[in-house]
């Protein structure tokens, strides 16, 4: 029985051993699955290792960028806000000078108006100096009447006194001719007489008285024809002086057209005179038209002080023009930089979202990470129940499982610390959102800030051309500018310049004919009543021609000396005697003419001319410069290097040597 | 005296009232002729300026424009020269039609000191150019002037300028209301010279 007993027991041993070297089996074949899967296990964590190390790195490199973006928008801000700053303080000081142009306006507002008062003064002692002028120009009118009536009695009288005279010289012509007859005829007689008397001879029987009768009456006769030759002398210097009263007569006539002329001419001084009286009425009514003028004096200091504010405000204008410049420059750069700043938001934007993509990932990852760390969790108490159930084979895995845990706890606190660094990122990035927002708003402040400005410079301009268009108007200030107009315009017709030219040439006339009146005066007893004020004042004006002639005539001679020497020392200087010319092209542009001649010239006909306009000096063709050796050098040195002077010197060096040679 | 100095050129005093003076003379020409003043057949072409300009042959008005511009050369060169004025007035009426302004800057320092200047003489002329381009081309805008019409000149100057023989003080001849165009300025940086035209409205443009 116990052997049966042993047998059984010992088939169930075996068969127990059977079994348990199968579960060994099956457990060994566990165990290398087991560590295969752990060596995946480790390999996988090896992998997630380095991956979560790239990640790391990643996120190291995203952080400094982001740090650097965060200084870099930070520094950029800053920028910003010193720039409007600084716009502040330029608003400030445009609002300041701004309110100073508006009280400066205000100001000038009040001038205007103490400015009319002035000028309604202005225009009421002008109406005064219109009634003293037209006091005036009536007494000048009563003297020239005056003047007119006495030279025409005058005239008359002269005329009668030159008529009576003719009618004498007339008489007396006759009995000159008569006289004259009665001598030829005497002669005659004498020389009749006289041969008679030669041929007759002499009778004895005649008597004595009657020769003494003959003679007596011969003797009579002589002194009767003596008598008549004297009384035809006599007549004869009535002759003459009838003559020169006829001369004196014509001259008188003379006279008497020139003052018909000078009538005629006061005529035309009355004509000028009620155009200046014309003239006067228009000037009052340009001072009635003027609000702020009461008398002529005041009208220069009226238009010295508008053009005084004229020129202010222009200065104003060009000061306003300059800030309007400094302020487009600064909106240009805050233009600039508002892109700039647009730019970079954008850019931050893209950051952000990219690096909000990044953490995404990252955050796919720890979250697959995670995944698969529970799934080797759960695999790893999976081996290790199995293992329990294995105790010796299993006390190994245990500890490669606690050594994964402990990896993987370690894992969790990077993945956490990831996460918390995640977290700061977004609150960094949401916080940059909220800058770049501000930034934003404040750009917006300044595209409309810029827009005012812009607003405000286009006032100005047309504020700069308003006043350029008052300044183009011709406006102009009387107490610096006077306006002079040429008198020998093409509308005045040719004959009133020829009357112009005549009257000039008859008051020369006149004024000698004046003196020549003067010295009559003192010889005829008719009166050519002169006035003592005119001839004062012809003394004093032909002392101040004489003075005048003598300075001119001492300018010419100290000129003429002074030139001469200097043309004689550019001569021995230079060696070339210079002849200057001036002339006139068909154009009427005026050009002056220099000949040069050098003193070392062979013959006369060496000579070079250059014509000389508006800065610019060329040399003329003439035989000399034509010549073949002449128009070298012109080639070499006048057209090719530009230099008359290196011609003219070396002309003058190769006549030198021609000279010495020769 | 003018002298080539690389692509500067000196410019003197003299020089430039020269150069002033004869661009006056041809603008004058010019807006005579273009305005109808003077009859076409009465003007001749010469090449100044890069263009071809129109001189007038009448001898009245080319000894008057000489005479002129001889005296405006003169006060230049004393720097008493503030603005000319070149008037067009009706014949019938006298009423001022046109006023084409010079305006005239000098630069003091050259007056009193005698100094010179560095321009292009290139340039000058570039800039003129484009003046009596803009002076041909002002018949585009500027109304007709359907009467004859006689022109004058007047002379802003300083107050203590002797007045010359042939000339006299004058009013500015003033338009009331008047259009204004500004066109191109030159600059021989002795001299600047700003041209203006105003003119009067014209009743069609009122309408």
């Amino acid at each position: 029985m116990v052997k049966s007993e042993f047998v059984v027991a010992l088939d169930t041993a075996e068969k127990q051993v059977h079994g348990y070297q199968a579960q060994l089996e099956t457990l060994k074949t566990e165990l290398h699955v087991s560590e295969d899967e752990r060596k995946k296990c480790q390999d996988r964590l090896r992998y997630l290792e380095q991956e979560l190390e790239a990640s790391k790195g990643r996120e190291h490199a995203l952080q400094e960028r982001l740090i650097k973006e965060v200084n870099d928008s930070q520094g950029r801000y800053q920028l910003q806000v010193k720039r409007c700053s600084e716009l502040e303080v330029q608003l400030k000081k445009e609002v300041d000078s701004r309110k100073n142009s508006e009280s400066s306006a205000a100001s000038a507002k009040e001038r205007a108006t103490d400015l009319e008062e002035k000028l309604q003064r202005l225009s009421e002692s002008s109406e005064r100096e219109k009634n003293r002028l037209q006091r005036e120009l009536a007494h000048w009118q009563d003297d020239s009447k005056l003047s007119v009536s006495r030279k025409t009695a005058d005239l008359e009288r002269m005329r009668l006194k030159a008529e009576n005279l003719e009618e004498e010289s007339e008489l007396l012509k006759k009995q000159l001719k008569e006289i004259r007859e009665q001598l030829d005829e005497c002669l005659h007689q004498k020389s009749a007489l006289e041969c008679k008397l030669s041929t007759i001879p002499t009778p004895s029987e005649s008597t004595p008285s009657e020769d003494k009768n003959l003679v007596k009456h011969l003797r009579e006769e002589l002194r009767n024809y003596e008598a008549e030759v004297q009384e035809a002398r006599r007549l004869k210097s009535c002759h003459m002086n009838n003559e020169l009263l006829k001369e004196k007569l014509l001259e008188e006539k003379g006279r008497r057209e020139k003052a018909e002329i000078e009538l005629s001419q006061l005529q035309e001084a009355q004509l000028n005179a009620q155009n200046l009286e014309l003239e006067l009425m228009s000037w009052k009514s340009l001072l009635k038209e003027i609000p702020d003028v009461t008398s002529y004096d005041d009208i220069p200091k009226k238009i010295a002080g508008l053009q005084k504010e004229a020129i202010e405000s222009l200065i104003k204008v060009g000061e306003i023009s300059a800030h309007l410049k400094e302020l487009e420059v600064s909106l240009e750069l805050a233009e600039l930089c508002k892109q700039h700043a647009e730019k970079e938001s954008l850019l931050a934007k893209e950051k952000a979202e990219n690096s909000a993509l990044e953490v995404k990932r990252l955050e796919l990852m720890l979250s697959s990470v995670a995944e698969e760390r529970d799934r080797l969790n759960k695999d790893a108490i999976a081996l290790n129940k199995q293992k329990t159930a294995h105790a010796d084979s299993g006390m190994m895995d245990e500890t490669l499982v606690k050594d994964l845990e402990s990896s993987l706890a370690l894992r969790k606190q990077t993945i956490k610390e990831l996460e918390s660094n995640l977290h700061e990122q977004r609150e960094v990035i949401n916080r940059q959102y909220d800058e770049i927002k501000l930034l934003n708003e404040k750009l917006s402040f300044e595209a409309r800030r810029i827009k005012s400005l812009e607003r405000e410079g286009d006032r100005l301009r047309s504020e700069i051309a308003l006043l350029e268009s008052k300044l183009g108007h011709g406006d102009y200030s009387v107490a610096n500018t006077k306006v002079l107009r040429m008198v020998n315009t093409l509308a005045v017709d040719s004959e009133t310049k020829q009357t112009i030219e005549a009257l000039q040439a008859e008051l020369k006339k006149t004024q000698a004919k004046l003196q020549a009146v003067e010295e009559l005066k003192g010889q005829s007893d008719a009166g050519n009543v002169i006035d003592v004020d005119i001839s004062e004042k012809l003394a004093q004006l032909k002392g101040q021609i004489a003075i005048l002639e003598k300075r001119e005539e001492r300018y010419k001679a100290v000129f003429a000396e002074r030139i001469s020497v200097f043309r004689r020392a550019c001569c021995s200087l230079f060696g070339y005697k210079i002849v200057m010319d001036d002339q006139q092209r068909p154009n009427g542009i005026p050009v002056t003419r220099f000949t040069l001649q050098s003193i070392y010239a062979q013959s006369d006909d060496e000579k070079l001319e250059f014509e000389y306009e508006s800065g610019n000096t060329n040399i003329l063709v003439n035989d000399y410069s034509s010549q073949p050796e002449i128009s070298q050098q012109i080639e070499i040195f006048i057209k090719k290097m530009n230099s008359i002077p290196a011609f003219t010197a070396n002309l003058t060096m190769e006549s030198f040597n021609k000279r010495t040679l020769s | 005296m003018a002298s080539r100095t690389a692509s500067k050129d000196i410019i003197t005093l003299r020089g430039s009232a020269a150069i002033v003076s004869e661009f006056f003379g041809y603008a004058a020409n010019s807006i005579l002729y273009n305005r109808g003043v003077y009859p076409e057949e009465s003007f001749t072409k010469v090449k100044k300026y890069g263009l071809s300009m129109l001189l007038t042959q009448d001898e009245g008005v080319k000894s008057f424009i000489a005479n002129l511009t001889s005296q405006l050369s003169e006060w230049l060169e004393a720097g008493k020269l503030q603005r000319v004025v070149l008037v067009i007035m009706s014949k019938a009426t006298l009423e001022v039609l046109e006023r084409w302004n010079f305006n005239i800057e000098t630069d003091a320092e050259v007056v009193e000191k005698g100094v010179s200047r560095e321009k292009s003489d290139k340039e000058i002329m570039r800039e003129i150019q484009a003046i009596m381009r803009q002076i041909a081309s002002s018949i585009t805008y500027l109304p007709c002037l359907d009467e004859p019409c006689v022109f004058d000149v007047l002379a802003y100057t300083d107050k203590d300028v002797a007045v010359p023989f042939a000339w006299i003080e004058s009013d500015a001849k003033l338009i009331q209301n008047p259009q204004m165009v500004k066109l191109h300025s030159f600059d021989t940086k002795i001299h600047k010279v700003d041209t203006l035209v105003s003119y009067k409205n014209d009743d069609w443009d009122e309408q």
